[in-house]
């Protein structure tokens, strides 16, 4: 899932304070999971912010929803209702809703709540891990299903660094060096072979290196 | 005799590491250099250690040059994609440079520009494969060059805590020699007794090891080491021994000088990393009798 982490009260009442009508809208997917922009958590903001601004004796309006996926224009359709009695949007979803719904609404000022992180797992209770960097071309075939491209600091191809130590990573004790996780992996699978081999150098293409990229399936179009 | 040849021929090559300047002052590292010319068999410049800007290695080994002293220089993918590598290695050897070691680079976050983004297009192994590309005459976008260059590279296999991690780098530098690597440089050695048997292990490799040895500066230094690496091998003893020397700088060169003398029947020979103190070289090759 995409993983994201709601911005600072300060950060937040900063940018919607110029606006007195707010449409706050919220994300059931990825940042409902991991607990960043959800019913509840719209829920939550709102209250805050409707008490900061009566503090400050300042006319403030807002108005909640959320939305079933915030990246899907058929779902953003039914901001429809609600955008016009608004004069600013603040979303609660990854990047990708908050872009949709600007490209939707393009007359309205949107903002983001969230601060959109990675695409991660759950590793327990409240913490989440990155996973993949959506590099387009992947390998966790032949890595032992660990990824170098994203749990790697350095995204090395071909084995650990000089810097991985018992396990950690050279960057942050608190990371897992992936490289010697894929070893483990690989040894105990009885697959070592298979870091024998020489990776050949990444074709960054299929990744962010040829620009913004395009999914187009035809039978589908 | 090069660098080169003098691996060639299973000679014990001494090497010392020196570092650039941060700034356009040489005259240091000139003056060091000077000092132990004709000494070693040639320089390391390491480009940019532990994330530290400082000028290229590239240019500290044009300056080596100059003052008729072979140099080695570190290149590594942290800082540089696969075009700006490929460049400055076309550049180093028509520079003369014709020896290199690869290196992983440390992470910028442990540097002084931890801001910065790091690179990593390729990787140690990609590297090596651009190298090979180039020898071959061509780059790595498939286009012809003008002449090509001819480079003698070597590799380093890092400290290991555990015997874990050291399997996994043996199978690396293996990758590495089968890429190219004419040379291993090893971790640092402060124990004849553990070098030994690293070697043990590193002799399936069938290249050329250099072993690596650190002047110790302090107390404070080795004590350093032996808390944070005590795979390492630091003993009590030998930090004891410096303690309660009546001199302490002399007796760091001392061991470290007594490090290399006992390497000499070993293995294929010695990197002397200073740490900055550049200026007690010319002592340490003295009392190592080079
Ligand atoms: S190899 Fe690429 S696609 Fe596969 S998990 Fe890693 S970043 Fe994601
Ligand atoms: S320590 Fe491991 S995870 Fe960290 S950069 Fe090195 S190889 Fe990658």
């Amino acid at each position: 899932m995409i993983t994201a982490e709601r911005k600072s009260m300060e950060e937040l009442i900063n940018c919607v304070s110029p606006y007195r009508r707010l449409l706050l809208v919220g994300c059931n997917e990825c940042v409902t999971v991991c607990s960043a922009g959800g019913r509840k958590e719209v829920a939550l903001l709102s209250s805050a912010l409707q008490l900061h601004f009566m503090k400050e004796g300042k006319p403030f309006e807002i108005k909640e929803i959320t939305l079933e996926r915030q990246c899907d224009p058929e779902y953003v359709e039914e901001l429809v209702a609600h955008i016009d009695s608004a004069d600013a949007v603040l979303s609660m979803a990854c990047g990708c809703g908050v872009q949709e719904i600007a490209r939707r609404f393009k007359e309205k000022p949107v903002m983001p709540a969230v601060n959109t992180k990675f695409m991660g797992a759950s590793e327990r209770q409240g913490v989440w891990a990155e996973r993949c960097a959506g590099c387009g071309d992947c390998v966790l075939g032949l890595t032992g299903g660990v990824c170098p491209i994203a749990r790697c600091s350095k995204q090395l191809m071909n084995g650990p660094c000089g810097g991985s130590t018992k396990g950690k990573c050279e960057v942050d004790p608190e990371i897992d060096c992936a490289w010697q996780l894929i070893w483990d992996r690989l040894k105990a699978l009885g697959m070592t072979e298979k870091y024998e081999e020489n990776m050949p150098a990444k074709d960054w293409r299929t990744g962010r290196g040829a620009g913004p990229r395009k999914i187009v399936r035809e039978d589908l179009a | 005799m090069s660098f080169q040849k003098r691996l060639l021929s299973g000679e014990f090559v001494v090497l010392a590491e020196m570092n650039t300047p941060k700034g356009v002052d040489t005259s240091q590292l000139i003056q060091n250099a000077r000092r132990i010319k004709g000494r070693v068999d040639a320089v390391i410049v390491p480009d940019m250690d532990d994330g530290v800007m400082r000028m290229s290695a590239l240019a500290g080994a044009v300056l080596m040059h100059q003052q008729g002293m072979e140099a080695l220089i570190h290149v590594y993918c942290r800082d540089r994609n696969r075009m700006a590598l490929q460049a400055d290695l076309l550049a180093a050897y028509a520079l003369g440079v014709e020896s290199l070691i690869v290196v992983s680079g440390e992470d910028i976050c442990n540097g002084d520009h931890q801001e910065a983004k790091a690179v990593n297009d390729l990787d140690e192994l990609g590297l090596f494969g651009a190298l090979r590309c180039l020898e071959q005459g061509s780059d790595l976008g498939g286009s012809e060059l003008t002449g090509a260059p001819v480079f003698s590279v070597g590799c380093a296999i890092p400290q290991c805590a555990d015997e874990k991690s050291l399997e996994c780098q043996l199978e690396l530098a293996a990758k590495k020699v089968e890429a190219g690597a004419k040379f291993i440089l090893s971790p640092p050695v402060f124990d004849i007794g553990r070098f030994q048997a690293f070697l043990s292990k590193a002799k399936g490799l069938k290249t050329p090891i250099i072993s690596t040895v650190y002047l110790l500066k302090s107390v404070g230094a080795a004590r350093y080491i032996a808390t944070n690496e005590p795979e390492a091998g630091i003993s009590e003893e030998l930090i004891r021994r410096i303690r309660k020397a009546s001199d302490r700088e002399r007796e760091c060169v001392r061991i470290a000088a007594e490090t290399i003398t006992a390497l000499k029947g070993l293995c294929q020979g010695v990197r002397i990393i200073t740490l900055g103190w550049e200026h007690k070289l010319p002592d340490v090759l003295e009392y190592a009798g080079l």
